[in-house]
């Protein structure tokens, strides 16, 4: 149900008025107090730290489960199934996109049902899933796959009808062929808008990784979170938690940097 | 009352490349009723001298009088007409025109009254619950001078006001602006790109310079008044037309291979 | 078959017919494969408690609605998403508009912001139910967690991005940067916080099915987690109805509340 989400580069941007190093310095200095609020609060016993947990704690149990090399195990798999996910749904999105954007009739015809999926919870489709796949690593590829096609393939569309109808006549006249036209014209300009959805996509892959383990699988890191919280040792769960959201950070910042580069290749 | 008199004004300010200086040592006056355009090429700085007159920008050296006293900060006194009108989109034409009287402090049980005679003033009383967005860029214009009139200034400052507009209305509203002008005979600082526009319009005539922007003429502008439209195929008209046009020819010719900054305007 | 080489101008005129192409399309698509599911399904071609067919999803939808089994659950859901949403909603303009108006202030909590926007926010379920319990709580906050983000960032983006126009033309005016903001600044905001809210309501509903399948006595996130156990595939299909056309209307009719409150911002 996203449609353009605002990156968070597009608001660090926004704030030309706070210089960089001081922006960087502030956001140290808030992330410094809170860990130390909430580590003084667990201290106080103002809150309890065997439910809470606090930053201490959960310290020492990234060093037990780094010791230990069990958690890489998890994020091997967690990464395989991100990385087939969401190749398989670049490649059909990209495929299906490009036949959609440049066939009227295949438009019309598959578009109710992408928008279907584009406007639904997707979350709503995970049961489906497991009926048909059952438990495992089908399934987590499965549910990445179809979490991120959906807005790779309304990007593509999208970036492929993009095309400036100029450049598509300023091709024809010079003689270009139907070929020629897509080749040079309509998939080049294409490009940006399919950057976006992968960009888009990959975010929404790495929700769809977390959600299938966490409800039907016995491996990675979506399932060691629940692994650990059943068990109620909650500084251990936030050991695999905090390597996820740090994959979500790098991935942000991967996609942002491919999109900075694109920019500067196109020269807008 | 509304005697605008600009001493050795200049501005200068931070970009890239190091200090650029926009207006170097700007000195001249305005009478009071006086009709003025400010005419020069591309990036001379008449927009920012418009801007230092509201106070929205502040000089690096030299002063602006109004009636003897220096002028500081932005108020009613002196009133902007913007080229992109500047309008609220989210409030009706009638609330738009009440800005300024809001921000004057005119209490809230007049302001209607007044708002309502400055819309009728540019003709557009029909609209008056009409939002921007519904209106077309002249009738947009035409609230904007109705919004700058309404709150009584010495001095109207017009920063290139018709701009936007394609050309025949843009000929249409300088002879609409000119039929309001005479009712009141309000001091008019009205800066524009356009030379014909400049002559129809103007009592007098200031020619600035490309960057940085000084005064290169002043220029007198003996055509009678009231104006028709058609003065400007006038051989007197054309006259003044090509002796502007020359001036400007080697203005923007020196100035041709420059790239100008934008201006930011600072308050 | 027209090919989107074609320029507008060439492609076949627009004939004043009822019933456009890609409707007319679009609906014979979808009966297509109402119909073609309908034969599979009801034949058992494919095992009807895996796939199901439309006539058996509309029997269950009456059945499910009829016994209250529906109802109830989708009152409660309702009643966590809300409780999860408005909160949301408040605190996301009033820090959204704090942020956009000091930079600083923005910059202190920018990491956490950044944090929340890029990870997927489903693994925060187990840690949230850890803190606040099985029960309805916890729901909300996940609701509230994963809307209050987008509408932060997309008020700050409005509040920054205001056009300078107006803030000019109030300053020309004589306006103090008490009045500017009042006049101006918050005004000009109102679209960028309605797009931030309706881009919300996706990810509320992805995190309350997530914290009700994780954990629930009751709400359509349970059912959801209950049939994807069983093969149930109508009633799974039911709720994929259920939750989708949720989310649908919500998005609809935040939608209609922008166009009456800003029919202006339409234009740009």
């Amino acid at each position: 149900m996203s449609e353009i989400e605002i990156a968070p580069a597009a608001v660090a941007q926004a704030h030309a008025s706070a210089p960089g190093r001081e922006r960087l310095v502030l956001g140290l200095i808030g992330t410094l107090a809170f860990l130390v609020i909430w580590e003084a609060a667990a201290r106080l016993d103002l809150i309890n730290p065997v439910v809470v947990s606090n930053p201490s704690r959960i310290a020492e149990a990234f060093v037990a489960q780094l010791q230990s090399g069990a958690i890489f195990a998890d994020l091997r798999v967690s990464l395989i199934e991100f990385a087939v996910g969401f190749a398989l749904s670049l490649a059909v999105g990209i495929g299906l996109g490009i036949a959609m954007g440049l066939n009227r009739l295949t438009e019309y015809a598959i578009d109710p049902f992408v928008w279907f999926l584009y406007s639904s919870p997707l979350i709503a489709f995970y049961p489906l899933i497991v009926v048909w796949l059952g438990f495992g690593f089908t399934t987590v590829v499965a549910v990445t796959f179809l979490l991120s096609f959906v807005s790779v393939v309304v990007n593509t569309v999208a970036g492929v009808q993009s095309v400036d109808p100029q450049l598509v006549r300023a091709v024809r006249a010079f003689g270009g062929s139907r070929l020629d036209v897509i080749r040079k014209v309509i998939l080049p300009a294409a490009v940006p808008m399919i950057i976006a959805g992968m960009r888009i996509g990959l975010g929404r892959a790495l929700h769809g990784v977390v959600l299938g383990e966490m409800f039907s699988s016995n491996a990675g890191l979506g399932y060691r979170i629940t692994f650990y919280a059943a068990h109620l040792r909650t500084a251990d769960v936030f050991v695999p938690l905090v390597i996820l959201v740090v994959i979500g950070l790098v991935i942000n910042q991967l996609g942002n940097m491919l999109e900075a580069r694109l920019q500067a290749w196109r020269g807008v | 009352m509304g005697r605008l008199v600009l001493e050795r004004l200049s501005l200068s300010y931070a970009a890239r490349s190091g200090a650029f200086l926009a207006l170097s040592n700007l000195d001249f006056a305005v009478e009071d009723g006086e009709f003025v355009t400010i005419v020069g090429p591309s990036g001379c700085g008449k927009s920012t001298l418009l801007m230092l007159i509201a106070a929205l920008l502040s000089p690096t050296s030299g002063t602006v009088r109004l009636d003897g006293r220096p002028v500081t900060a932005p108020g009613p006194d002196r009133a902007l007409v913007f080229q992109d009108f500047a309008l609220l989109p989210w409030r009706t034409v009638l609330a738009n025109v009440e800005l300024g009287l809001e921000l004057k402090g005119v209490p809230i049980s007049e302001r209607g009254a007044i708002a309502r005679r400055h819309i009728a003033m540019v003709g557009l009383a029909a609209f008056e619950r009409s939002y921007p967005h519904q209106l077309s860029g002249g009738m947009r214009q035409r609230v904007g001078i109705a919004r700058a009139l309404a709150v009584e200034p010495q001095v109207l400052l017009m920063d290139e006001p018709f701009g936007a507009l394609d050309a025949q209305i843009r000929q249409v509203m300088g002879s609409e602006l000119l039929k309001i002008w005479e009712r009141g005979r309000k001091t008019i600082l009205f800066v524009t790109h356009d030379i014909d526009e400049a002559i129809y319009l103007a009592d007098r005539i200031v020619v600035m310079s490309a960057s940085p922007g000084r005064v290169i003429a002043d220029i007198k502008v003996t055509l009678p008044r009231p104006r028709p439209l058609e003065i400007r195929n006038d051989p007197v008209f054309t006259a003044y037309r090509q002796r502007i046009w020359d001036l400007l020819a080697e203005q923007v010719l020196a100035s041709n291979t420059w790239e100008q900054p934008a201006v930011a305007a600072r308050a | 078959m027209a090919i989107a080489t074609e320029l507008p101008a060439e492609a076949a005129q627009p004939r004043r017919s009822l019933v456009s192409a890609r409707t007319a399309v679009g609906v014979a698509a979808v009966a297509l494969f109402l119909a073609a599911w309908q034969i599979v399904g009801a034949n058992e071609i494919v095992r009807s408690d895996l796939i199901s067919y439309p006539s058996e999803v509309a029997q269950t939808l009456i059945q499910m609605a009829a016994s209250g089994e529906l109802g109830a659950n989708a009152i409660v859901s309702l009643q966590e998403f809300l409780q999860g949403f408005i909160p949301a909603i408040l605190i996301g303009v009033a820090a959204g508009t704090a942020f956009g108006l000091s930079a600083r202030l923005h910059a202190l909590f920018e990491p956490l912001i950044v944090m929340l926007n890029t990870s997927p926010i489903i693994a925060f379920v187990p840690v949230v139910v850890v803190w606040f319990g099985v029960g309805t709580q916890s729901k909300a906050i996940m609701v509230f967690l994963a809307a209050v983000i987008p509408i932060v960032i997309n008020t700050v983006t409005g509040i920054t991005e205001v056009h300078e126009s107006w803030v000019r033309a109030c300053r020309a005016f004589g306006a103090k940067q008490p009045q500017v903001i009042a006049k101006a600044i918050l005004p000009g905001a109102l679209p960028a916080v309605m797009v931030g809210i309706r881009l919300s309501v996706g990810r509320a509903v992805v995190g309350l099915i997530a914290a009700e399948m994780y954990v629930s006595v009751r709400g359509i996130g349970r059912l959801i987690q209950v049939y994807s156990t069983s093969d149930r595939a109508a009633e799974i299909f039911v709720l994929v109805t259920v939750v989708s056309s949720f989310g649908f209307l919500m998005v609809t009719l935040l939608r209609r509340i922008e166009t009456w409150l800003a029919p202006w911002s339409l234009e740009r």
